[in-house]
């Protein structure tokens, strides 16, 4: 019995050490993991709070005070995209796009921010907006409180890196996204901001390991944060309209060279 | 005639596909890299076996997925190159502010192409990680005749002031002609890649390998896929051009490209020529997305298309000597009014045959493209129109402002495009697609500043 017992956890052990580096980095993750849960609910809380003063500007009319507040707001939404994005339903409520939607800006389900983007800058009016507003205020206090009891799973919390750089390369680089009121630039840096905060909270992890990788990462992020601060206005940028086409291509690049790079990052962690 | 069957890893010492099989059988086929084999029986070859006319109809089983084109050699594949059935134009932005990054991304592109057009295994990776490879072949990358033809913009030079003095000399960004209708979309970049193939995967394949190892310096601006109507097997021995869309035969007057004099002195730069002493080797690219209104030239009288064209539409004869056949050269100086061929007719104004004009011939490569549906519920389709010249200005501009406001206008509408320098070819491992052009930079620059 004693010996079968010992050969049993022999096995088991021969079996655990093909997946021990994997194993010790997961449970290396646990601060990182926590550390992003505090960084998310931050942005929730934010969020929330921002989106009480933005539907409010709708609803008392105030067409100048939304379109000031619209960008600002948004950007703790595309900050934490990649985990607001797990539930479908509402990122669908909240952030989809006039073309998600069969009959576009006519359609009775295209609701969230660029719905009102849509009311506040083509019609310059509030009118209309306000189950709109109504809505988009739920939906995100919806979010936070189905967010806050949710454990974060590590592959997403660290994919979420590549994720956020992928809807900028998808979508978000040609100016479609805030498309009738141009402030992509900010939507951009709350994506950016967003896959930065990942890579330094596992950084780290990896650092002897993946100089020359976090070094090629850090090239990018800074070659974007450079190209960016020329279209700094105030506390945040101006018209992407005002976007160079060198610069546009020097984002381009430089995005979807993160996403290729920031796609190996679970792997690097021993994640599957 | 050459043998035209494109097996140019085999050399001339098969003629048929069988034998190429047994050839390929006992070079090891079923081992790991059978391409890198094959290869090495050709090295004494350096460029790929021209086909005669190479817009010649490709034949179906007569091409296989190991057929190899090689790479290497003072001038690049793909332009003399007997055209394969599927072809693409991807135009890119490039991201190099300085010598050192446009050589990195030339090496990057040489390194690829050379990969992807001898084949291999495809890379494999931990599987935690992403694959290194697309899959869209499988685990044997086979080279499937797959050239990839690198080309650069006059953007490329101009918008970079310490490429500008190193412009090939009639390099210029494409200009409207009166018929055009561009469409920026798809018009000009500072970089152009012609992928053709066998099939379209393998030129695919090509592409998102190509995008995904050079996403740091090449911003995808657009592509434009097309193919040729491939013949049956055994369906006659004389080649016969592929048809376009509007169902004629496409290629009839084209060179041949297996008379490497007469390539000499219409599709490549030479030393002889007053361009810049890095660009022999190179070509002139022209591209035009010429889309084709089909359902209308459809409805039009046959004899007015033949009229339109110059040339019987079944047959491709022209239209003096209708049972001559399509490779036939019209006598216009015993037709000086038209009565035959009508002096307006596209093949007489793109080559009056006057003796004066030979200089203005162009070896023409072109493709079919078949994009989906137009606003007005009318076939998005037409011509991916690719040509070689060895000078730009003789070649494609004189003749495209010979054609303006031919009656085949009509029919026809140019919306996209661009002009593009094919570079000399990398001569063999040790060298890369551009060298010639960055070596010239850097002489230039380390002779100011001495």
């Amino acid at each position: 019995m004693k010996s079968m017992r010992f050969l049993t956890a022999l096995a088991a052990a021969l079996i655990s050490a093909g997946l021990a580096r994997a194993e010790t980095v997961t449970l290396d993750l646990v601060g990182p993991i926590s550390d992003y849960k505090i960084y998310v609910s931050e942005k929730l809380d934010k969020l929330v709070e921002d989106t009480k003063a933005f539907t409010g500007a709708v609803k008392a009319g105030d067409v100048a005070r939304a379109k000031a507040l619209f960008a600002p707001t948004r950007q703790s939404y595309e900050a934490i995209e990649p985990i607001a994005e797990l539930f479908s339903d509402l990122d669908s409520a909240i952030d989809s796009r006039a073309d998600d939607h069969e009959k576009a800006e006519a359609d009775p389900s295209f609701t969230g921010f660029h719905r009102i983007e849509f009311g506040l800058w083509t019609k310059n009016s509030t009118d209309g907006l306000n189950s709109f507003a109504d809505k988009l205020l739920n939906d995100v206090t919806e979010l936070r409180k189905r967010i806050v009891d949710l454990p974060l799973p590590p592959e997403k919390v660290v994919g979420g890196a590549a994720a956020l750089m992928e809807e900028v390369a998808a979508t978000k680089i040609s100016g479609e996204e805030d498309r009738y009121s141009h402030t992509d630039l900010w939507d951009f840096r709350g994506n950016f901001d967003g896959a930065y905060k990942i890579v330094e909270l596992v950084r780290p992890l990896i650092a002897q390991k993946e100089e020359d990788f976090l070094k090629g990462v850090d090239d990018n992020f800074n070659r974007i944060n450079a190209t960016l601060s020329k279209y700094k206005e105030g506390e945040g940028y101006v018209s992407y309209e005002k976007l160079s086409e060198a610069d546009r291509k020097v984002l381009a690049a430089a995005v979807n060279k993160l996403a290729e790079d920031l796609s190996t990052l679970r792997a690097k962690l021993g994640l599957d | 005639m050459r043998s035209r069957s494109r097996h140019s890893e085999a050399g001339g010492s098969v003629g048929n596909n069988h034998g190429r099989r047994v050839f390929l059988k006992a070079l090891g086929f079923a081992a790991a890299c059978p391409f890198a084999r094959a290869a090495a029986a050709n090295a004494d070859s350096e460029r790929p076996e021209p086909r005669g006319r190479v817009t010649d109809a490709p034949v179906a089983d007569a091409v296989t997925a190991s057929d190899r084109t090689p790479f290497y050699g003072v001038r690049q594949a793909g332009v003399t190159t007997a055209r394969p059935a599927n072809g693409m134009i991807a135009s890119f932005d490039v991201v190099a502010e300085s010598i050192d990054g446009l050589e990195r991304l030339f090496r990057r592109l040489t390194e690829r192409a050379a990969f992807l057009t001898s084949g291999g295994l495809a890379p494999v990776a931990d599987p935690r990680l992403p694959p290194p490879d697309s899959g869209l072949l499988g685990p044997i990358i086979r080279p499937d005749a797959l050239t990839v033809t690198l080309s650069l913009g006059a953007s490329l030079f101009d918008d970079r002031p310490w490429l500008t003095a190193h412009k090939p000399r009639r390099l210029s960004r494409m200009a409207r002609f009166p018929n055009d209708a561009l469409n920026r979309r798809i018009c000009h970049g500072d970089l152009a890649l012609q992928i053709c193939a066998n099939t379209r995967d393998a030129a695919l394949h090509a592409l998102r390998d190509i995008i995904k190892h050079c996403s740091d310096q090449l911003v995808l601006k657009w592509k434009q896929e097309g193919d040729v109507p491939v013949l049956a097997p055994g369906s006659g021995a004389p080649a016969e051009s592929a048809r376009n869309f509007l169902g004629f035969r496409d290629g009839s007057a084209n060179p041949d490209a297996s008379d490497l004099d007469l390539m000499d002195r219409l599709v490549w730069v030479g030393p002889a020529r007053d361009e810049p002493r890095w660009a022999t080797g190179g070509s002139y690219q022209v591209v035009r997305i010429i889309r084709n209104f089909v359902e209308r030239w459809d409805r039009t009288p046959l004899r007015e298309q033949e009229r339109i064209m110059g040339r019987a539409k079944m047959s491709g004869a022209p239209l003096d000597k209708p049972d001559a056949g399509e490779f036939a050269v019209p006598d216009y100086a015993s037709d000086p009014l038209g009565k035959l061929t009508t002096l307006d007719a596209h093949i007489r104004l793109a080559n009056p045959r006057s003796g004066g004009d030979k200089e203005s011939l162009i070896l023409r490569r072109p493709f079919n493209y078949s994009n989906g549906v137009t606003n007005a519920g009318q076939l998005d389709q037409g011509l991916l129109f690719i040509c070689y010249q060895a000078d730009l200005e003789k070649g494609f501009i004189a003749i495209q402002n010979r054609l303006n406001g031919e009656p085949l206008e009509e029919y026809i509408k140019p919306v996209g495009g661009g002009y593009f320098f094919a570079l000399p070819g990398a001569r063999d491992v040790s060298d890369y697609l551009g060298s010639a052009l960055i070596a010239a930079v850097r002489e230039g620059s380390s002779r100011t500043s001495h």
